[in-house]
């Protein structure tokens, strides 16, 4: 029997929902049957906490007497976007200090408002008729500006590849420090416990859909950037990158546990935020996707040791690059994750025990997220 | 009061690694444990080891291992981590020769096992939240 958002936002409010998480889920559907356990559960969260670039902030100042229009603006001496209207601003995760040893850079400036901390504002800008101050130097904390949202373009990536390196040297890429000869192998997703892994074709989550972000409420606002619908699928989910999240939600409500500023050796700035998503089990199929397992999500082994062109070497799945180590071609390579999955399953926790002491309800989309998509890249035009 | 220390020992084909720890044993009672060995094609070689026991019999096996033709360096640094940094991502975990650096199989926490560590200071640019730090 079918249910629906209402039914299960009514049992939410009621605080009768039964609710488990993605890694749970899979016992229950085992013990009951899948038929029973669609009647039973109503919602099954998801969780995922790892490196994301396309991240931000935008924010807004408020105005000082005499009002400036800010052109160049630095917060902790890092260049944010001057390109909006007179205080509005938009924080990039990867913009870095000038002195780019500093390891600090826009994502360490989100992670020092959530944690409270004031941060130093210095901007200028041409001065006019109707905004006559030229520069203003002062502290800002979360207290005193106006708003103060997280929008990323590009979350929780629905899969994504495994790095290693054929080389004779250690290079350091945004998929860690890779050790000469194979040595070493990093992988990235949640897996089994990933948004877009447990709905994978996008089936419940859409634009609007209500979500756990940095701590916070938040809401996928759009698709992401890079959202594609083209790799190959082996046990229904695909085995590289494909759909993407864009992600919005109210940095007041954050934790800094997780939202965190990254420095990357040799790469440069990311951010890692906490993403849980909730699935309503609106029906039986809805809940088959749930139970995907480690076992069963695939990812490629790719050398990043070449600038580009970088063709599958092997596939591996989740549960074998959990062990600590994959073969290839009879020699041990041992593995690393990038992302947390213990941050992932506290996301994924966390957002259970919201959805079950009914404070936080499910929203329906109010638009579905494309059913197909490709990518297009960036071509060089010559004269 | 037993205490652990750790020495970058060199040796040549003249001396073999393996009677290094025989030494410590056999005449000194200690507890050396190789945490790791290198050796290159023409003999020689390096290891870090790790000696367990009373201070002042430690210092009279290292001199001994000295006088038997040995290059002894005491290893004084040793890595710490700010686990309230940490963020259990798991990117260090790969780069530690002495699998000092565990993902915890139940929690999936990553744990540092300092008894084990060389500190061969690998880890310590791979940690993207400056957790991981040689301190000499
Ligand atoms: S310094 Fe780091 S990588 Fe080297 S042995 Fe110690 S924990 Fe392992
Ligand atoms: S790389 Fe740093 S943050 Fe990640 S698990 Fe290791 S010590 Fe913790």
């Amino acid at each position: 029997m079918a249910k629906t958002y209402e039914e299960i936002n009514e049992r939410i409010r009621s605080r009768k929902a039964v609710v488990y998480t993605a890694e749970e889920i899979m016992e229950v559907v085992k013990k009951k049957g899948i038929e029973k356990a669609a009647e039973e559960v109503d919602v099954v969260t998801t969780g995922t906490f790892g490196a994301m670039c396309s991240s931000g902030a935008f924010l807004n100042f408020g105005h000082a007497t005499p009002p400036i229009r800010m052109t160049d603006i630095l917060l902790n001496d890092v260049p944010v976007d001057g390109g909006l209207a007179a205080v509005d601003t938009y924080v990039g995760a990867t913009s870095l200090t000038k002195d780019p040893k500093g390891g600090y850079g826009g994502a360490h400036v989100i992670e020092d408002l959530i944690a409270g901390k004031s941060v130093h504002l210095h901007a200028s800008g041409p001065g006019t008729d109707c905004y006559v101050r030229k520069e203003i130097d002062t502290y800002i904390s979360l207290d005193d500006i106006n708003e103060a949202y997280l929008y990323n373009p590009r979350n929780c990536y629905q899969n994504y590849g495994i790095a290693t390196n054929t080389s004779g040297r250690t290079i350091y890429t945004y998929m860690g420090k890779l050790l000469p000869r194979m040595k070493n192998a990093t992988y990235s997703s949640a897996g089994q416990l990933s948004p877009l892994l447990n709905d994978p074709h996008c089936d419940t989550i859409g634009i609007g859909t209500h979500i756990f972000l940095g701590g916070g409420e938040g809401y996928v606002s759009w698709q992401g950037t890079q959202f594609k619908t083209t790799p190959e699928e082996v046990n229904g989910v695909p085995v590289g990158g494909a759909r993407t999240l864009a992600l919005i939600g109210d940095m007041r409500q954050m934790d800094a546990k997780y939202v965190r500023g990254l420095d990357i050796t040799g790469y440069g700035i990311s951010m890692a935020v906490g993403v849980g998503v909730p699935i309503p089990i609106l029906n039986k199929d809805i809940l088959q996707r749930c139970c995907i397992t480690d076992e069963q999500i695939y990812a490629e082994l790719t050398d990043y040791s070449l600038p580009s062109g970088r063709s599958c070497m092997q596939r591996y799945n989740y549960a074998e690059l959990r062990t600590g180590s994959i073969e290839y071609e009879g020699r041990k390579i041992r593995t690393s994750s990038l992302s947390s999955y213990s941050g992932a399953r506290k996301v994924a926790g966390e957002l259970k025990s919201w959805v079950e002491n009914g404070e936080f309800e499910l929203v329906k989309p109010i638009r579905a997220l494309p059913r197909e998509a490709k990518l297009k890249s960036l071509t060089e035009e010559w004269m | 009061m037993t205490m652990e220390k750790k020495y970058k020992i060199s040796y040549n084909e003249n001396n073999v690694q393996g009677s290094v720890a025989y030494i410590l044993v056999k005449e000194f009672d200690l507890t050396p444990n190789i945490l790791k060995a290198e050796i290159e094609g023409d003999g020689t070689g390096k290891m870090v080891l790790s000696v367990k026991g009373e201070p002042d019999v430690i210092d009279r096996g290292i001199q001994r291992i000295q006088d038997a033709g040995y290059n002894v360096i005491p290893l004084c640094s040793h890595i710490t981590r700010d686990d309230s940094k940490c963020w259990d991502c798991g990117a260090c975990v790969s780069l530690c020769p002495t699998h000092s650096l565990r993902v915890d199989p139940e929690t999936f926490e990553v744990n540092l096992g300092i008894e084990t560590c060389i500190a061969c200071g690998a880890c310590v640019n791979a940690c993207s939240v400056h957790a991981l730090k040689l301190v000499l």
